[in-house]
């Protein structure tokens, strides 16, 4: 009677206890894959890359860059770039978009059907890696992006390494260049929101990003013949159907993300007084597509210097230019730009001046300056090449100022480009701020985020000590003026 | 070979009792309730002869003929000695033991237990300590009454989750205890909406924890487990202590019992911010209203550093009359239909109690019906309560309803089949939203609520002719009207909720029975979230539904074995567990609405955007437990348990799943052993050593790609930031417990103390990674946490006449956390946060280091000296300083529960005190309303400026010479930088407080008094008057010192982020027993 009883009783604690190889499938994550497919992660990295850039370009690289002044939470208008309000924290999605990268490439690398992805991870890679470069100076690098291997205090690599050595940017888009002319697979290039999927179109990608990144470094190394070279194969970015953009939308999910504040984060953005005098010098009809009239005076636009210190002065909205609808009403028609027909005119058109290339460089900077009137939707005043303060070496300017601050108008929320070409050639001249929080001078470089001294700290000691104390105000190797 | 004597002298007793023996038979009760009393101890004096009774209380026993002396004990009770002299029916009613020695109270796995016999601490509280003054929140009726457990209210007003601590927080991760109901635990968890940290999309909302839904009217007892020595038979989960409920049953009630209580409370806000109302809206002393966007004259923003107050100037406002051409009066906010009619210029005055005015009269009553009754074959009771709190904050409110049910059902005479059920349902039809942003009212009202502003015009919450699309607000660039917040723009919840459990226990013989029991907590939630056009998030309007899904299914069965070996006695359980948890979270979503007015997903005028989560876990366990006691006054416990957790499995792996882990504990009871000095009534010494392991959530043992936002509707997938742990252990604590327990005087006083030291190990970390390894974190095992207290108890009974009692309760808790070791390299972590939206300057880290304790928070300040002076640049201004700084901890150096209860005759007055010292909270009303100039600290404004008490550094940052400073800056800048969001230093206060919890008057009318009135045959009516949370002394002058915040999807303590009031509650009491 008894021993009836236990025999439910043991089967029972059998059962119990017998069952632990179930419990691999209970801990399997039902909601998300471990693995990823590379076209899901491609438009990943091209979506979430340009969707930050842009944001990041309109609250905090307009505002070093002088388009923008903010009125009220405006610490780093002033030039304390360590505490944005909105943004200027870059670092953290170039890395984490880096590393989703950098998951597609080796996918590329390692598995035959993934082949045709390895060209232009390549490209996005230097892509990335030239705007974190640019930014803040030496940065890891060659042994970033290995977390999961074990290394997660890499070490800061010099930028000239960085751009330079091999596996850096220049080599990596030469090999994305070798990679696409050497494929002949028949998978395509999916989850592409840039191109389509056109690998002849990221092959001028590649080749309108060595011109930007060998001018960038032109005043360290010579690189004429690298840039004749590819001028004269002349497969650049040409035309604006072989822009790599994408377009916002006017709605969620897709839209720009100053669309999605409250209006009072959107008004905070005025027209800064250093855009709104290169533009009434142009008399440039762009400004009423990136800024809307005074609320006081609808005829009028007016610009503010930037840096004022809100617990000193009143300052009365209305009597400034806020940012225009193409930011909030209309993003429909904005997009998202990693690199245009318009840049490389305008590099090219740098190169000759300079005379880096052999070309014809009225010929390139009017290209460029159409092709951006054409990008922002806004028609060229018919004089506006020929008469007036755009037309190509008149009188009383600097061809290079001219070819510089034109592309610099046209870098509306790219980024940080606006004021990283100022860091590299001087134009357009930038204001010092009113009321400064770095002693008057202007920014050089963004100072590395304070996490890296607690979280890699042998590392940042030597980053650190060389700039000066993570200074704000030490150049990169780049810059020599 | 004694066994065998025994044995053979037995039976040759029994022969000859055969021959020549008495029989007595009969039942043995309980003299308080009649109640039977299983397992009584019936012993022939003298003989190895004895029986025990069954589980109805009955016995049969042969015993000596002539004049045996039968000796009737029980635990718990005292011991009754018979002479016997013939055959007979002798039923034995044993009394209660006075000295409350004998306590018995319900330990894990649902034991009944001597509390002598434990050697750990645990402390009970009864029904009435329960129910007396009831709060909303189940757990807030705890506060104050057990030593050592810390409830802090949530930042929400009714409704909002409590968040319970016992013996503090001793791991990084997971610091909740188990709550248990009639054996089987149910779920404290709250689940947030998905929601956005920046300053757009959806604000988190609270909408209350699991354990908010016990019915304190269906709770015969709460039983608290303190640490692992009481938990350890509970497992993984019960690390953290365990809360043991019992729900009433029928067994007492004789006949047909019905009772009736009813409740009902006024709420108030317990304290508002003490606000300056000398300067109304404005910057540099200038204000103008036009359309509260920038088209006035600082019209769009919302300090009050504008105009003075009172001074009899006139000046367009929101509230302004307008004059249409139509003759039509309209207000000057009515931006939308005014055109270019002007605004009429009006007083400029201050409103002091526009806060105060903006709240109303909440009013919660509750009501419970039961109705009780026992027999032969056993017994049952149903019970249902209504639960309607209308919360002081606009538009939010709380119903709940519970329907409980408990049955025990003894078939036949070995089998007993218990049954108890809680089903409840709970709406609200508004859940404020958590934090700083424009969700929350408190963030219009108070840090950007300018002194000149009269809310009560918002009421009518549209402008003419646009309702449900154009709301009428003072400021329109990041103010909503609080009233479209609260009472429009609503976070809606219905959720229907079942926890119960089903056991059968099978004696086989008085000796051995099996226990088998299957419980289950299963609750299904929707939420509704409602946003209106013109709403500052969502211009187009919005629309969200969130349904949720949670079923936690535990079974186990008990073996158990007791018995007794003269002086000895022995009791041997094994027992195994399955637990298996599902949940469940989907929400969807329509950011832009086509149509206004309508809320539907159908509505929707973008694509639906979806979020899910699926959670499942499984542990299973082994145990054993075995107890031994000798002679009444010597016990020692053994346990183990091996868990199985799912959570620790790989996706192909279960090697590190198992983890084992013992307890021991032992009490003496000295008062039992020697004859000690004639005050002492009772004395013990307990000593216990335990170990318990501590797994985790689910899926950190594999890393997954995660949906983001897709493009023109196709799929992305990024990796997740967090790198995975595929060997993951689990967190080890192993604690070691003294204590004692000493009355004196026939225990009018009583002390019980205890020391506890755990340590634990391995804790699961989230470690902070650099974001240039491509990952964020990583999760890791490491680091050494000492947890070290000490608990007190103290129970004096002053005074005792036979009219008069003074009850006094003292609960005494000291706690710390120390960090023992950090993962190498890691010289800080951080544990949690919270932040102004996702902006990192603008956070208060919760954050350790090694020696320093848990709870220590982090943020920055300005420059300071080594002695602690500001250091001030030439101008005479602060100079940032971004390192972070220790502020604080936000744990109570020790807190003190204070209880006095008097009774006079049929009156009883209670009031508990509760005592905070010490700790810590960072204030973001200080710091917005500071900077904003509403608070009173901002009222002197003196025209010359104001001098920063501080030095000026002439010399160098290496030689530094420090001369005072004597530069004035303007008052308003002064202020704006003092408090400034980014300084949270500044922003401090000490929490400490003296708090008077709750007080009862009450009168008890007995059964013999009614039958005089016209409430004949009304067997008890009790009639009290009822207040909680009344007043504290504090430093804090603008809000209740217990305070949390909300970050993520969790809570943070010791921050206070735009919280609403908590409340102070007024009321009175009916309970009537029919």
């Amino acid at each position: 009677m008894l021993q009836n009883k236990f025999i439910p009783l043991i089967t029972a604690l059998l059962l119990f206890t017998a069952c632990t190889k179930k419990l691999e499938s209970i801990n399997t994550n039902p909601n998300a894959p471990i693995t990823a497919s590379p076209d899901l992660l491609l438009r990943q990295v091209e979506y979430n890359f340009g969707e930050n850039n842009s944001y990041e370009g309109f609250v905090a690289g307009n505002v070093l860059g002088q388009y923008f002044t903010m009125v009220d939470f405006n610490l780093f208008d002033r030039h304390n770039l360590n505490s944005p309000q909105y943004g200027g924290k870059p670092w953290t999605y170039l890395y984490s978009n880096l590393r989703d990268n950098e998951n597609l490439l080796i996918q590329s690398q390692t598995s035959a059907v993934s082949k045709v992805y390895e060209g232009p991870a390549l490209i996005l890679k230097a892509y990335m890696t030239a705007m974190l470069t640019d930014l803040y100076g030496d940065v890891p690098y060659f042994n970033a992006l290995k977390g999961k291997s074990g290394i997660t205090t890499p070490g800061y690599d010099k930028q000239e390494l960085i751009y330079t050595a091999p596996d850096g940017i220049l080599d990596n888009l030469e090999k994305g260049v070798t990679a696409i002319k050497a494929y002949n697979g028949i998978q395509t290039l999916n989850g592409d929101i840039l191109y389509g999927g056109d690998l002849s179109k990221w092959q001028m990608f590649a080749n309108s990003l060595r011109i930007k990144c060998l001018l960038r470094i032109a005043d360290r190394m010579p690189v004429a013949d690298k840039l004749q070279a590819i001028f004269a194969e002349g497969n650049y970015i040409k035309n604006s159907s072989a822009d790599a953009v994408f377009s916002f939308t006017d709605g969620p999910p897709n839209n720009f993300r100053m669309a999605t504040l409250r209006i009072g984060d959107f008004d905070l953005f005025i027209l800064s007084q250093t855009m709104e005098e290169i533009m009434n010098k142009y008399t440039d009809p762009r400004l009423a597509t990136f800024y809307r009239p005074t609320a006081a005076n609808p005829t009028m636009y007016k610009g503010l210097l930037n840096g004022q210190d809100a617990s000193q002065t009143s300052i009365t909205v209305a009597n400034y230019s806020l940012s225009g609808k193409i930011f909030r009403e209309t993003t429909g028609k904005l997009k998202a730009n990693f690199i245009t027909s318009w840049e490389t005119s305008l590099l090219l058109a740098e190169a000759a001046q300079r005379g880096l290339i052999t070309a014809n460089d009225k010929q390139l900077y009017e290209r460029g300056v159409q092709g951006s009137f054409d990008y922002w939707q806004t028609i060229m005043p018919a004089t506006y090449l020929t008469t007036g303060a755009a037309a190509y070496g008149s009188t009383g300017t600097d061809k290079l100022d001219q070819i510089i601050t034109q592309k610099w108008i046209s870098n509306m929320i790219n980024g940080y480009e606006g004021w990283i070409e100022w860091r590299r050639t001087g134009f357009p001249v930038l204001k010092h701020v009113a009321a400064s929080l770095n002693q008057g001078i202007i920014p050089v470089r963004m100072p590395y985020p304070a996490e890296e001294a607690a979280l890699n700290a042998d590392s940042y000691a030597a980053a650190s000590t060389a700039t000066n104390g993570n200074s704000v105000n030490a150049k990169v190797w780049w810059q020599v003026k | 070979m004694i066994k065998f004597y025994t044995t053979a002298l037995l039976l040759m007793l029994c022969i000859y009792a055969s021959a020549q023996s008495t029989i007595i038979s009969g039942t043995i009760s309980d003299k308080a309730d009649g109640k039977p009393i299983a397992g009584a101890t019936i012993v022939e004096k003298g003989t190895g002869n004895g029986t025990s009774s069954d589980l109805n209380g009955k016995y049969t026993i042969r015993v000596t003929n002539g004049h045996a002396m039968v000796v009737f004990s029980s635990i718990g009770y005292e011991t009754v000695t018979k002479e016997v002299t013939e055959n007979a029916a002798l039923d034995i009613a044993l009394y209660a033991s006075a000295t409350g020695l004998s306590e018995t109270v319900i330990t894990a796995l649902g034991i009944q237990r001597d509390k002598k016999a434990l050697g750990y601490a645990i402390q009970k509280l009864d029904s009435k300590a329960i129910n007396e003054v009831k709060s909303v929140n189940f757990l807030d009726n705890l506060s104050g009454k057990i030593a050592g457990v810390t409830i802090t209210p949530g930042p929400t007003g009714v409704g909002s989750t409590s968040k319970i601590t016992i013996r503090g927080e001793a791991s990084f991760t997971n610091n909740n205890p188990l709550i248990v109901v009639d054996g089987i635990p149910i779920n404290n968890n709250t689940p947030f909406n998905v929601h956005s940290e920046a300053a757009s999309g959806f604000q988190g909302v609270d909408f209350g924890n699991g354990a908010a839904e016990v019915n304190p009217d269906d709770v015969q007892s709460v039983t608290v487990l303190k640490g692992p020595g009481a938990a350890a038979l509970y497992g993984t989960r019960a690390s953290n202590g365990v809360i043991l409920i019992t729900t009433k049953d029928g067994s007492n009630t004789k006949g047909l019992g019905v009772s009736f209580n009813s409740t009902t409370t006024i709420d108030k806000p317990f304290k508002l911010p003490q606000f300056q109302n000398k300067y109304g809206q404005g910057n540099s002393g200038m204000f103008e209203y036009n359309d509260g966007l920038g088209g006035g004259i600082n019209d769009n923003i919302s300090y009050s550093y504008g105009p003075e107050l009172d001074q009899g100037i006139l000046i367009k406002q929101y509230n302004s009359p307008v004059t249409l051409p139509d003759g039509t009066v309209i207000r000057g906010g009515d931006v939308a239909v005014r055109g270019n009619a002007s605004i009429t210029p009006t007083p400029f005055i201050s409103h002091p109690d526009n806060l105060k005015d903006f709240y109303r009269t909440g009013v919660t009553s509750i009501n419970n019906l039961a109705i009780a009754s026992s027999g032969d074959l056993g017994s049952f009771r149903l019970s249902y309560t209504d639960l309607r709190s209308q919360s002081y904050i606009p538009g939010s409110n709380l119903d709940r309803k519970t329907a409980g049910a408990h049955f025990i059902f003894k078939p036949i005479e070995k089998l007993v089949v218990t049954a108890s059920a809680s089903y409840v349902n709970t709406t609200s039809d508004n859940r404020p939203a958590n934090g700083y942003g424009s969700e929350n009212v408190n963030y219009a009202l108070v840090a950007w609520g300018p002194r000149s502003l009269d809310i009560s015009p918002m009421k009518n919450i549209w402008q003419p002719g646009l309702v449900g699309i154009q709301q009428y607000s003072f400021n329109s660039t990041y103010f909503d009207n609080p009233y479209l917040t609260l009472e429009e723009n609503t976070n809606s919840l219905n959720r229907n909720r079942l926890f119960g459990n089903v056991k059968a226990q099978y004696f086989f013989t008085p000796k051995l029975s099996l226990a088998i029991r299957s419980g289950i907590d299963y609750s299904q939630e929707l939420r509704v979230f409602i946003r209106n056009f013109s709403t500052n998030r969502f211009v187009n309007g919005a629309y969200a539904e969130q349904s949720l899904y949670y079923k936690e299914i535990n079974s186990d069965a008990l073996l158990n074995y007791s018995d007794k070996f003269g002086a000895f006695t022995v009791d041997l359980s094994a027992g195994a567990n399955r637990m298996d948890q599902h949940a469940m979270s989907q929400q969807v979503q329509a950011l832009n609405l086509a149509q206004p007015g309508v809320f539907s997903l159908n509505n929707a005028a973008s694509p639906l955007e979806q979020y899910e989560y699926l959670s499942n876990k499984r542990i299973n366990s082994v145990y054993g437990l075995a107890k031994f006691g000798y002679h009444d006054f010597i016990f020692l416990d053994i346990t183990g348990r091996n868990d199985w957790s799912s959570a620790l499995a790989t996706p192909v792996s279960a090697e590190h799943t198992s983890f084992f882990y013992p307890s021991f504990s032992s009490s003496f009871v000295l008062s039992n052993a020697f004859r000690l000095p004639r005050i002492v009534s009772y004395a013990q010494l307990r000593a216990s050593f335990a170990q318990v392991g501590n797994d985790t959530d689910p899926y950190q043992t594999a890393g997954v790609y995660n949906g983001q936002t897709p493009y023109a509707s196709q799929p992305t997938l990024s990796e997740q930031s967090t790198i995975a742990n595929t060997a993951l252990l689990p967190e080890k604590i192993s604690s070691l417990e003294f204590g004692t327990d000493i009355r004196f005087f026939k225990d009018r006083l009583g002390i019980d103390a205890t020391w506890y030291n755990a340590k634990t190990v391995n804790q699961i970390i989230q470690l902070p990674i650099s974001a240039t390894s491509g990952y964020s974190q990583q999760v890791v095992n490491g680091s050494t946490v000492h947890n070290k207290g000490l608990e007190m108890v103290l129970n004096i009974i002053p005074v005792r006449t036979r009219d008069f009692k003074w009850d006094a309760n003292f609960n005494f808790n000291r706690n710390r956390a120390i960090v023992g070791d950090l993962p190498a390299g890691t010289q800080r972590l951080t544990l949690g946060y919270n932040r102004i939206y996702d902006n990192i300057d603008q956070t208060v880290y919760v954050q350790v280091e090694e020696g320093g304790r848990i709870g220590d928070l982090y943020g920055t300040g300005y420059k300071k000296t080594a002695d602690g002076q500001f250091i001030v640049d030439a101008n005479g201004n602060f100079i940032v300083d971004n390192t972070l700084k220790k502020l604080g901890n936000y744990n109570a150096d020790f807190t003190l529960g204070f209880n006095n209860s008097f009774s006079y005759k049929s009156w009883r007055m209670d009031f508990l005190f509760d005592w905070h010292q010490g700790g810590i909270v960072v204030s973001r009303t200080l710091a917005l309303a500071g900077v904003a100039g509403q608070l009173k600290e901002t009222e002197y404004r003196p025209t010359d400026g104001i001098v920063i008490q501080g030095v000026v550094n002439t010399g160098t940052d290496a030689n530094p010479v420090y001369v005072p400073n004597t530069k004035a800056i303007s008052a308003e800048s002064y202020y704006r930088s003092y408090y400034d969001r980014n300084n949270e230093e500044n922003s401090v206060y000490d929490a400490s407080f003296l708090k008077l919890r709750q007080v009862s008057l009450s009168y008890s009318f007995n059964a013999e008094r009614l039958s005089h009135t016209f409430l004949k045959g009304v067997k008890g009516l009790e009639l009290s008057l009822i207040g909680r949370n009344l007043f504290a002394l504090s430093h804090i002058p603008h809000f209740d010192p217990e305070q949390m915040a909300s970050q993520g999807n969790g809570f943070v303590s010791g921050v206070e982020d735009m919280s609403y009031p908590t409340t102070k509650s007024v009321g009175f009491r009916l309970g009537l027993n029919l």
